[in-house]
């Protein structure tokens, strides 16, 4: 494993250190304090052997038009203005929708690579990386609705509330650095259905994502709010007092664990910052992101963030590149995918070479997703936009476990349905479990009676052909 | 504790396959077995076959397709087909994969290949022709009828002989004790009483113990002080909230609908307040289950009060989830969210499991959900709202539709008045300048008064006729706002009566009406507007308490004023002695209209002059003259209609309304083929469960909700289960552990005759909660002392002691407010939501709010799509799904909330803030002491302080906001003992 003790301001020993000083604090307690026994969040083994041990998980909310990105039709071109029918849930009894005529993409598509992958120009800089990618075509999902394919994309679930897959998959391995959270979300506005995106639900609450908007205090209450040789003498006095009160009842595990918190909470205070400080980034690796000095937000600098939250142990991060407006949902015209895309190309493509300059790409899933594609249709085949299209999109999958260069599934001529090899939202999931190392029949959580899955009940294959 | 549970355990609350629910049709005729055959089967082969394989293929499980559970499950067989060839063990697949030929079955992790012996027996009964006596028809959900009738939880209370409350109570240190005997435990001796007061104080109502109640309870060494205590907090009405709470984590209380806008529910409130209201007053349990279910039935011939009662109640039914974006489409899922919650809430059945196909492991049949489902179709739910199909709808009244009525239509008639006037206003007001009245209308002079400049106007000479007008308009000039304009006119008679009229002459009296009639001639002072002129309708005798001033207005800026006095008088601007004032707005000129009674010739003349010179823009004017007779008459008329009053423009009144349900159209449900709506099947008749007997809701009966009320309220399981909550609430584990399960998959009880003896004392006392508590607390067990986890039991199922516990997220931010005394006891109603006409939540910006208030924690606003960042952050119930048992975790992130949260900061400032009014410092420390930790400070403790404050750098306030920082920080503050 990659992870690497930065030496970070106080650590968590050192407050140790300044809280013992002049108190009455027993070695044997500092011994049992400084272990992580009982600890939820403490590393565990997967049911498999696996390469992947982290995973960024790139979310694009709104719907990316695949036939406009990752998935060249040229028959869509060729057949521009034909009518079709189809009994798609998004036209069914909307008026001026009894008719439909297909609508070729606006975007030239061109091999890259040693693969020969082709990608619109939309995405000039993942362009250069399919070598790196294992490219999915044939995705769908169960709803055209973007709360539910939201949801769905996420927890598996398309109507109920239920634990995110950051939750699982931190509730599967633990995490690795306890001066920050398992699972962070880095999401400059909420998507679709709000937290529940990223809610732990029946999971323990040690598994919730915890929300980074970019800005001046990234993670809530972790700015100190007095100068921290003030706050030492309160931590300091708090330690006696609990440790006193823990002595008193025979140690109690639960007591204990909260005393941990606190060091744990002191050493958040200078571990978030400095994983979000760019400063010591070199000029170089800035600029691959397109980021400039003092740039505090935007696409790259969530990008770099999650690199540099990888590399310091945490399990799962996601990125949510806009809210739930102003998104890829280009009903009115698709030329509103020019500067989403223009968002997140570069950094995206950074972030994959950044992580394998580091050799951190062997061991980090890249996921990149949207909650479902765009009709290759509308009712005029002149209409500026597209609608939402659960029967085909595409998304991709890179790094730890992955097949390079790879492209899976395929949609019919005119990418209205998948045709080979379709893989649902479900099978997506297993694929990502099983990358991380887990059966995701056997990662199961018993709630209410019952033992649940991400995957739930219709049933999920992993697509093994993806596997490295 | 290793939370990958790598059991495959077919433990998935859905099958893969749902082809059983068909089971029922599936049962086949079987040929009448021997006697000793059926001994044979039921005695050797039924054990073997349930032991063995029912894990995976038995009940309505159907692994691979096969189900051994009766005749024809074998005969159909699996997806390789029949299981078993009668006589023939050696073509049988079952014999085949038994012996881990073709087939491994059971597999490794299922416990593995039989023994030799078990192999033997089936051969045996397999060549035997497989005699089995099992047609399908004693299956029912996921039990054997048998196994369902003899299932624990459904079974009658056993009576149990009255006695009285201390006798009931060791008779409950007896069950306990007994079982801690077994396990070869110690209890832990009482706990002191400063512990228990707290214990009791936090338990009952969510609040600690006041320095002076802990010191009278302690002092009160008389044998009836416990019992006096427990009465004093279960009559205080912030025992409610506290215990309405817990009922609120069940039913999933949220103040937002959940679907994909996530809508405000402006009047679940109702429902929230009625809960606390109901343990406040003790409503019996059977009463309160009743009245969720069909308050409106029950209290149709009622009126008033209880009548709104019995709506408010149902708001249960009501704030059940929505889904989608179009609700409508998806109220199959809202019937589901409906029936699972109050299975798993009055019965601790697990029914919603039963949407797709027949309950797997409990006696509960897809009919038997599909029979409640159509209760719930015979009910109109409010509707919150959504997307596409815009506002609320559907929410009841809590008044009778003669008290809506004796509301609703005055001020309908007041409305419909108003708006009368307001078209006659209109009209009238058209009539002054018509057509021909422009046409003849003939200007005198226009001018542009510059900047604090006076326009003398050119002495003139008119021509007039009665009825006509003389007009000075005066406008702001360039783009400026207003302007204070001095204005003099003098019009004077040539010949006749040689009569004259001047503005001077408006300066006594100018508000005694508008018009204002001198001399015979109407003055009107009007704005006027596209629309035409506007009367200035109100009046002041006095501009910013200045009495010499007096004004018309439109609105708040005068638009003519005068200065009677003979002195200048200050305002925004020094107004000139004795003047007539008028003052234009941006497309708002004011005009000054004199109607003439003269038939002849009028010389005017005059000035104006801007009379705040504050570096804008200065005024312009118009002098017209109307040459129309009617044009005057117009006037006066439009003058006397606009100065009639107007009704007055009132708020709709409120029709208070509840987020509740009322019946509908009854009509029975049809099945749905896998959960599907799309795919209806046969009608299945509205009834109660099959495994309790299946009585069908009577014809004429309406949905059939008053009855579904009945069925659960009698039931002993439904006893059972609230039984178990209350105990479960005081303990912090339920003597059935999973409190929303009593079903096969959940946890047996740990005391079977414990629950059973509380639920009889229960039922005997009329379903009385707070009878319960009270027993509950006598006893010994309820009073022991704490103690670290055992090893030997780490849940603390036995009870050896107190099981010390963490405050709920609503406990915490209570306790912080209560030391700040910052606490607000009164009761919440609704939240400050947006008006309801300005909705316009779309999925893409969904409501999202978070209302801060000092109010009990029961009272914040909670969202379904947006958890409360507080009460996630402390585990607060879940707004989607019923919440049996918080859960109570440690997490760094709740850490930094104590470090540096600014709600926690403000609470230790005002902490510090009441301290400070203590003398000295000494007294500070014990005084908070008593305040967070209901004790004395030990000497070690005083000095510790001491140390503190020395070495705290900076200003008392500071030092003493450091200090309870640490103190509201500490384990012994966050933790119940």
């Amino acid at each position: 494993m990659n992870y690497r003790v930065l030496p970070a301001a106080p650590s968590r020993r050192t407050f140790l250190r300044s809280a013992a000083a002049g108190s009455v604090l027993f070695p044997g307690i500092v011994q049992q304090l400084l272990a992580d026994g009982g600890d939820p969040l403490a590393p565990r083994e997967p049911h498999f052997p696996a390469k992947a041990r982290n995973v960024i998980f790139l979310f694009m909310t709104g719907g990316v038009s695949h036939v406009d990105t990752f998935d060249p039709k040229p028959e869509l071109t060729k057949q521009h203005g034909a009518e079709i029918k189809a009994d798609h849930p998004e036209i069914k009894n909307r008026p001026g929708y009894e008719r439909i005529f297909l609508k070729r993409p606006q975007w030239e598509f061109k091999p890259h690579g040693q693969c020969g992958t082709e990608v619109s120009t939309l995405f000039p800089h993942v362009a250069e990386r399919v070598d790196d990618i294992a490219l999915i075509r044939s995705m769908h999902t169960s709803h055209s609705n973007h709360y539910n394919a939201t949801l769905g994309m996420h927890t598996g679930s398309f109507a109920f509330s239920r634990p995110s897959i950051g939750s699982w998959v931190t509730y599967g391995l633990g995490t690795l650095n306890r001066n920050l959270p398992g699972f962070v979300v880095i999401a400059p506005a909420q998507t679709y259905a709000g937290t529940q995106v990223y809610a732990n639900d029946f999971l323990p609450g040690a598994y919730q994502g915890t929300l980074v908007v970019p800005g001046a205090e990234p993670i809530a209450n972790v700015r100190p709010r007095v100068p921290t040789d003030r706050q030492q003498l309160e931590l300091a006095a708090l330690q006696e007092l609990n440790t006193e009160h823990l002595a008193a009842r025979s140690n109690d595990p639960q007591l204990a664990a909260r005393l941990r918190t606190f060091e744990t909470a002191f050493g958040m205070q200078m571990a978030v910052p400095d994983a979000f400080d760019f400063t010591k980034e070199t000029a170089a690796t800035l600029e691959s992101y397109g980021l400039s000095l003092d740039q505090k937000s935007g696409f790259g600098w969530q990008c770099l963030a999650a690199r540099r939250l990888i590399e310091r142990g945490v399990r799962f991060v996601e990125l949510i590149d806009v809210g739930s407006s102003n998104n890829w949902d280009a009903h009115g015209d698709m030329m509103t995918h020019v500067p989403l895309a223009k968002n997140v190309d570069q950094p995206i493509a950074a972030l994959i070479q950044d992580l394998k300059l580091r050799g951190m790409f062997d061991e980090t899933l890249i996921v990149w997703t949207t909650e479902f594609g765009r009709t290759p249709f509308n009712n005029t085949a002149d209409a500026k936009g597209r609608e939402h299209h659960p029967w085909a999109f595409s998304s991709w999958l890179a790094g730890a476990g992955v097949k390079r260069g790879y492209v899976h599934g395929t949609t019919d001529e005119i990418g209205l349905r998948a045709a080979d090899n379709p893989v649902h939202v479900r099978d997506f999931h297993a694929t990502i479990l099983r990358l991380m190392g887990f059966d995701h029949e056997r990662l199961t959580y018993r709630h209410a009676g019952l033992d649940y899955r991400l995957t739930g009940v219709e049933g999920a294959k992993v697509v093994k052909e993806i596997l490295a | 504790m290793n939370n990958v549970r790598s059991g495959i355990a077919v433990a998935l609350f859905c099958c893969l396959l749902c082809s059983s629910f068909a089971a029922a049709e599936d049962r086949v005729a079987v040929s009448p077995i021997s006697d000793e055959d059926r001994t044979f089967f039921e005695k050797e082969v039924r054990p073997l076959l349930v032991k063995r394989c029912f894990e995976c293929h038995g009940g309505t499980k159907a692994h691979g397709g096969l189900s051994l559970a009766s005749a024809s499950g074998w005969a159909k067989g699996g997806e390789s087909g029949p299981a078993i060839i009668p006589g023939k063990p050696d073509e049988s697949r079952l014999i085949d994969a038994v012996n881990y030929r073709s087939l491994e079955m059971p597999p490794a992790d299922k416990g593995g290949k039989l023994p030799a012996e078990e192999i033997a027996l089936l051969t045996k009964w397999v060549a035997m022709g497989a005699p089995d006596p099992r047609d399908g028809s004693d299956v029912l959900g996921g039990m054997t009828r048998e196994e369902a009738r003899s299932w624990w939880a459904f079974q009658p209370i056993p009576p149990t002989p009255a006695t009285d409350i201390a006798t009931d109570a060791k008779q409950i240190d007896e069950l306990v004790l007994r079982e801690i005997r077994r396990q070869v435990l110690n209890v832990t001796p009482a706990a002191d009483r400063r512990t228990l007061l707290r214990r009791l104080a936090y338990d009952l109502t969510g609040l600690p113990p006041t320095p002076e109640e802990v010191e009278a309870f302690v002092a009160d060494q008389s044998p009836g002080a416990w019992s006096l205590v427990i009465d004093r907090l279960l009559g205080s009405p912030q025992y409610g909230v506290q215990w309405g709470r817990h009922w609120l984590d069940v039913v999933r209380y949220a103040d937002t609908a959940g679907e994909n806008s996530d809508r405000p529910l402006p009047h679940a409130w109702r429902y929230r307040n009625w809960v606390l209201d109901s343990f406040n007053r003790d409503l019996p349990f059977d009463q309160f289950v009743r009245m969720q279910l069909a308050g409106d039935l029950l209290t149709q011939e009622r009126s008033g009060p209880e009548r709104a009662e019995g709506i408010v109640a149902t708001g249960y039914l009501a704030i059940a989830r929505r889904f989608g974006h179009d609700i409508d489409k998806d109220m199959y899922l809202t019937h589901e969210d409906v029936i699972d919650n109050l299975g798993k809430n009055f019965l601790g059945l697990t029914l919603g499991c039963a949407r797709c196909h027949e309950h797997k492991y409990d006696p509960v049949s897809a009919e038997d959900y599909y029979a409640l489902y159509g209760i719930f179709e015979s009910t109109k739910f409010a509707f919150p709202g959504c997307e596409p199909k815009g506002q609320p709808r559907d929410l009841v009244p809590l008044i009778s539709q003669a008290e809506v009525d004796a509301i609703m239509k005055p001020w309908q008639e007041k409305q419909e008045r108003l708006k009368l006037a307001l078209q006659r206003r209109a009209e009238v007001a058209k009539q002054v300048f018509t057509p021909e009245a422009v046409q003849a209308t003939r200007l005198i002079e226009k001018a542009d008064v510059k900047e604090g400049a006076s326009v003398e106007l050119m002495p003139t000479t008119v021509a007039v006729h009665k009825g006509e007008l003389v007009l000075l308009t005066v406008e702001p000039g360039g783009n400026h706002g207003a302007d204070s304009t001095l204005c003099a006119l003098t019009l004077r008679e040539l010949g006749g009566q040689q009569r004259q009229w001047s503005t001077g002459d408006l300066l006594d009296n100018l508000t005694e009406s508008n018009p204002r009639t001198v001399h015979d001639a109407a003055w009107c002072f009007v704005e006027l507007t596209k629309d035409g002129p506007v009367f200035l309708g109100e009046k002041a005798d006095a501009i910013d308490g200045k009495s010499a001033l007096k004004r018309w207005s439109f609105a708040d800026t005068p638009s003519v004023f005068v200065n009677t006095s003979d002195e200048p008088v200050m305002v925004w601007t020094l107004l000139a002695a004795r003047s007539f004032f008028v003052h234009p707005g941006q497309n708002r000129p004011v005009a000054v209209a004199w109607v003439s009674p003269v038939d002849g010739k009028i010389a005017i003349e005059g000035r104006v002059a801007d009379a705040h010179p504050a570096g804008l823009d200065g005024v312009a004017f118009r002098l017209e003259h109307v040459a129309r007779p009617e044009a005057g008459a117009a006037l006066l008329e439009a003058g006397r209609i606009l100065s009639e009053p107007m009704p007055s423009l009132e708020a709709e009144p409120k029709i208070p309304v509840a987020y509740a349900v009322v019946d509908q159209q009854a009509k029975n449900a049809k099945f749905q083929e896998r959960g599907d709506p799309e795919k209806p099947g046969r009608e299945v008749s509205r009834r109660w469960l099959s495994v309790f007997g299946g009585t069908e809701v009577p014809q004429d009966a309406g949905s059939g909700r008053r009855e579904l009320g009945d069925w659960i309220a009698r039931h002993p399981l439904a006893a059972r289960v609230i039984v178990n909550r209350i105990w479960g609430w005081h303990f912090g584990r339920g003597i059935v552990r999973s409190s929303n399960d009593f079903g096969a998959r959940g946890e047996g009880p740990t005391h079977p005759e414990l629950l059973d003896f509380l639920t009889s004392r229960f039922v005997q006392s009329g379903y009385s909660i707070k009878a319960l508590h009270r027993l509950i607390l006598h006893t010994e067990t309820y009073q022991r002392a704490s103690a670290a986890v055992l090893s030997s039991d780490p849940d603390n199922r036995w009870l050896s002691h107190y099981s010390r516990r963490r405050l709920s997220a609503e406990e915490l931010r209570d306790s912080l407010l209560f030391a700040s005394g910052q606490l607000d006891l009164t009761a919440g109603e609704g939240h400050p939501f947006p008006e309801e006409k300005t909705w316009t939540f779309s999925q893409h910006a969904p409501f999202n709010a978070i209302y801060p208030t000092n109010r009990r924690s029961t009272f914040l606003m909670v969202q379904r799509q947006r958890r409360h960042p507080y009460l996630a952050l402390f585990d607060g119930a879940d707004p989607n799904a019923s919440t049996p048992a918080r859960q109570s975790t440690i997490v760094p992130t709740q850490a930094l909330y104590f470090i540096n949260d600014p709600f926690f900061h403000a609470q230790a400032t005002g902490l510090a803030g009441s301290l400070l009014m203590d003398a000295s410092d000494e007294a500070r420390v014990q005084s908070v002491y008593r305040t967070l930790f209901q004790r004395e400070p030990s000497r070690t403790e005083r000095e510790r302080v001491r140390r503190f404050l020395d070495s705290y750098p900076g200003d008392l306030t500071e030092k003493w906001s450091a200090w309870t920082r640490v103190l509201l920080a500490s384990n012994e503050f966050l933790f119940v003992e």
